[in-house]
């Protein structure tokens, strides 16, 4: 009986003296576990190094991973045309089962079942730029086009003179951006939006919109403003009123931005221009990413924001940054 | 005594035992200490972690600040070679050189452009402008853009507005040169006209931004931490976030870097850390986000927390079993002591090793135990002789009067010729004076006691006649069960003489005697006078100067019953009904054996 109250004591003793020496050994042995970072997958339409708005977005992206601590990983072609090809980076993407999916789909519809089996597999997708025909995300971060439109709508209205008609060089029929555009700048010209005489598409070609402003003008002599919906139709009529030197009559506002955009408005045939804020997209698109994962309540769209370029603050601090990207400047 | 005692029950006091005094004492003392070294810990770790952030920030700031002023300084270096030598002011300002002098000039300069721009790769443009409309720019190709007012350009005016020395713009796209949008940062330089001794021209580099930007961004501190530049007004020529602060996605609080005259604070979430340069006239800010500084630190609290848990259980444990030794001994001496209390002597005695205060007060306790015990010892030997004595007194006591009668009457019987009468009585006499005498033992058996009551009522019966009438019953399961001896005579005897005796008729006794229990009981039951309440009330109290009264009897028996047999045994007196005395008399079965010594 005393051996066993012996044996008791020794054990509890030999039990306290284990506890002190678990806790020095917890003390030097705590590592911090390796924080588990959320894996996100970004595919743009396009990694062309000389595109600007890309560059500028995938910018944004890899900036927004590092402040929200997300590993974030960039995949797709070089051209935004390339559909197949972006399927294929979307489903090698879906085997590495990210947590967050980034796509800035090419097309509005092909896309649209590949996504799907995405979003089947549990990885939340956050839709850049561009829609699909199917409401399967659980985030969009765009440019609100329509508030967009309305901005160079509202700067068209104040700019054309009475008596002046308007015609607006739309990029492809049928795509969202056109229609919401378009709509966006016929209610921002509030009274004058009567004065739009005809609405043509280029197709997205520099060529067609070309020709369609000089036909324009050539057949309204009462023309006094060209709006374009996208580059390719700005910078096809500005173009076109350019080489008519019909810039003193004529108007051209425009979206988008590039280098000859730029030029064509200190050369003073642009009055305006409305650009996208890709470096923002791309930051809010990871915010959102992040915002999923960490199970915070999100707003299904975002609107990156957009900003009215003129003459007069083309060269404003904040302007410059979103006008020229570093694009290939070695 | 008892109300000091509770007075003084202090903080120990409520305690119930030593052991539990010390473990919680123990516990709150470890708590203290282990808390108090958490607070300094975690305050001294937090401390040191703000130190070191800083002192690395600032380091880092200092270092890219000075990278940027060296920079800076070679590049000025290469632009006075070039502004000083004179070429430029020539080509520029000197109206009376020939054309073809001015293009040979111009060769000369445009090589000396070409040497510079080919040896470094960071520099996009150079060039010189003059208020005349002459300008000269890179190869020579290259053409200013007719767009744009070079002499409203804001490095330009910075330039003719600052007397000697090169001004050094913020970023900013070089718009002036066409067809080239390039991130850049000016180094402008005022030329004079040697003619009018007046600025007149200006001379730039154009260097590329990525130089300066790259030496922030490689410049990392920490996970969020990041570095940017603010040139003297304030406006950003480097800031990672740049266009998120446009967009007003997130906020940098410039006015208050620009105003704070110390070299760190803390602002919000973030520490910022300041350089500034006297040369460019910038300021590097070093920021890093104190969450993530004091991340590391909140992994530590949490592990200090666990050690000091796990530690505190350790030293409980610990603390319980030391207590309990150290409290072993003193719990042994409580434990003796309460068997002393019992009156267990023999085991009280305590085996204590230890030469402690505990020890000695244990080996003084062994000591005065045994000596109450044998104090005790002797004090029960007197009490027994004192008892043998009275016994011996009351043994002495019967005679007498009785004797004196008994013989009386015997002398009255012979006288009458009644032999037969007294044989029976003198034979009787004879029995009971040898009962009487016949062992000094203190206890003899319920059958004995009851033979020599019998020879008693045998000589009364004779002298009372049929005043007296008596019957026995006494249960033999009980006539081997021992009771001191003389306990029922003297009740007999007190029945008869105080009881029988004041009655007319005549008066019956009777004894019974049987086993209840663990108990024997005997009855001595009268049908006399019965006992006065004012007596019955005092009936066990000794009333030696009464008159008439011998000082032995009810007390005398009970008080021997009770110190023999215990509290619980001895006489109770009733009364009878119908008048008369009922006396039991209690006895245990079975009592200790009679030791004589």
């Amino acid at each position: 009986m005393m051996n066993d109250k012996i044996k008791k004591r020794v054990m509890t003793l030999s039990l306290g003296i284990l506890a002190c020496m678990l806790a020095i050994y917890a003390a030097k042995g705590v590592q911090d576990p390796e924080e588990v970072r959320k894996q996100v997958i970004f595919i743009p339409k396009t990694l062309d190094k000389t595109n600007g708005f890309w560059t500028s977005l995938i910018e944004g992206a890899k900036l927004g991973a590092e402040e929200f601590n997300m590993d974030l990983e960039v995949v797709g072609g070089l051209s935004e045309e390339e559909v197949e090809e972006q399927i294929a980076y979307i489903k090698e993407s879906i085997e590495k089962k990210p947590d967050v999916l980034l796509v800035a789909p090419c097309s509005y519809s092909e896309t649209s079942d590949i996504l799907k089996e995405a979003v089947d597999q549990g990885i939340h997708l956050v839709l850049i730029d561009s829609v699909i025909e199917e409401d399967i995300s659980t985030a969009i971060v765009a440019t609100d086009n329509y508030a967009a439109g309305k901005e160079l709508g509202n700067y068209a209205n104040s700019l054309l003179e009475d008596g002046k008609e308007v015609g607006i060089i739309a990029h492809v029929k049928g795509t969202s951006t056109a229609i919401e555009r378009e709509a966006g700048i016929r209610k921002g010209l509030e009274d004058k939006s009567n004065k739009v005489k005809e609405t043509v598409f280029c197709g997205s070609s520099y060529e067609k919109a070309y020709e369609q402003a000089k036909k324009m003008i050539e057949q309204n002599p009462k023309l006094g403003m060209i709006i374009g919906t996208n580059e390719y139709a700005s910078v096809g009529a500005a173009r076109a009123v350019k080489e008519l030197k019909m810039s003193n009559k004529i108007k051209v506002v425009g979206f988008d931005n590039s280098i000859e955009e730029i030029k064509l408005l200190e050369e003073g045939v642009f009055q305006g221009i409305v650009i996208q804020k890709p470096f923002n997209m791309g930051y809010l698109g990871i915010k959102q990413a992040n915002h999923i994962v960490e199970g915070k309540a999100i707003k299904k769209n975002t609107d990156s924001g957009c900003k009215l370029i003129t003459e007069e603050n083309l060269y404003e601090e904040e302007n410059q940054k979103l006008l020229y990207p570093f694009i290939g400047q070695e | 005594m008892m109300k000091q005692c509770k007075k003084k029950q202090t903080l120990f006091g409520r305690f119930k035992t030593i052991q539990s005094t010390m473990m919680v004492s123990f516990t709150v003392l470890m708590v203290i200490a282990v808390v108090t070294f958490m607070v300094i810990a975690v305050h001294y770790t937090n401390n040191s972690i703000y130190e070191n952030s800083v002192n690395y920030t600032t380091q880092i700031v200092q270092q890219v600040n000075y990278d940027i002023d060296s920079y800076m300084e070679f590049l000025e270096n290469i632009s006075y070679i070039v502004s000083r030598s004179g070429d430029v002011s020539n080509y520029l300002f000197n109206e009376k050189q020939s054309e073809q002098e001015k293009e040979r000039e111009r060769d000369r300069i445009i090589a000396q452009f070409q040497t510079i721009m080919d040896s470094r790769s960071d520099i996009y443009n150079i060039a010189a402008v003059a208020e005349n409309g002459r300008s000269i720019l890179n190869d020579g190709q290259a053409r200013f853009t007719e767009y744009i007012d070079i002499y409203e350009e804001s490095w330009y005016k910075q330039a003719m507005e600052k007397k000697g020395g090169m001004s050094i713009s913020s970023s900013h796209v070089q718009n002036a040169i066409e067809d080239s949008y390039k991130w850049v940062i000016t180094l402008s330089k005022a030329l004079v006209n040697y003619n009018t001794g007046e600025n007149e021209g200006v001379f730039f580099v154009d260097l590329n931004y990525r130089s300066i930007s790259e030496l922030c961004s490689n410049n990392k501190i920490g996970n969020k931490g990041y570095i940017f530049i603010l040139d003297e007004e304030g406006k950003i020529v480097y800031h990672p976030k740049q266009q998120l602060l446009y967009g007003g996605l997130i906020h940098e609080n410039i006015s208050e870097i620009m105003l704070s005259k110390e070299d760190y604070f803390v602002s919000g979430e973030n520490l910022y850390t300041l350089s500034k340069s006297y040369k460019t006239g910038w300021t590097v800010v070093g920021v890093v986000n104190t969450e993530e500084l004091f991340k590391n630190n909140k992994k530590a609290e949490s592990m200090y927390l666990i050690v000091s848990i796990v530690l505190l259980t350790g030293v409980l444990l610990i603390s319980s079993v030391i207590s309990k030794e150290i409290t072993k001994p003193i719990r042994q001496l409580r434990d003796s002591m309460s068997m002393v209390e019992e009156g267990e002597f023999e085991k009280a005695n305590v085996s204590i090793t230890t030469q402690n205060e505990i020890g000695s007060l244990a080996n003084s306790f062994n000591v005065m135990t045994e000596k109450i015990h044998t104090l005790m010892e002797q004090n029960m030997y007197e009490q027994r002789q004192k008892r043998k004595n009275e016994m011996k007194a009351l043994q002495a006591q019967i005679n007498p009067h009785f004797l004196y009668n008994t013989l009386d009457s015997i002398i009255w019987m012979s006288e009458a010729g009644r032999n037969d009468e007294v044989v029976l009585m003198t034979s009787a006499l004879a029995r009971l004076l040898r009962q009487s005498i016949s062992n000094d033992r203190e206890q003899v058996t319920i059958a004995e006691e009851v033979d020599y009551v019998k020879s008693y009522l045998t000589i009364q019966k004779m002298r009372y006649k049929d005043k007296l009438e008596y019957s026995i019953h006494v249960s033999p399961e009980i006539s081997k069960v021992k009771i001191i001896k003389f306990a029922l005579q003297p009740l007999v005897e007190n029945a008869i003489y105080h009881g029988l005796k004041y009655k007319e008729t005549r008066g019956n006794l009777i004894i019974r005697g049987y086993k209840e229990g663990e108990k024997a009981y005997i009855i001595i039951e009268d049908d006399g006078a019965g006992i006065p309440a004012e007596i019955k009330a005092h009936i066990f109290e000794e009333r030696k100067k009464e008159k008439g009264r011998k000082g032995v009897g009810a007390p005398n028996v009970q008080k021997r019953l009770q110190l023999y047999y215990g509290p619980e045994y001895g006489l109770t007196y009733q009364d009878r009904e119908g008048g008369g005395t009922v006396v039991v008399v209690t006895v245990p079965l079975t009592s200790r054996p009679d030791d004589e010594r």
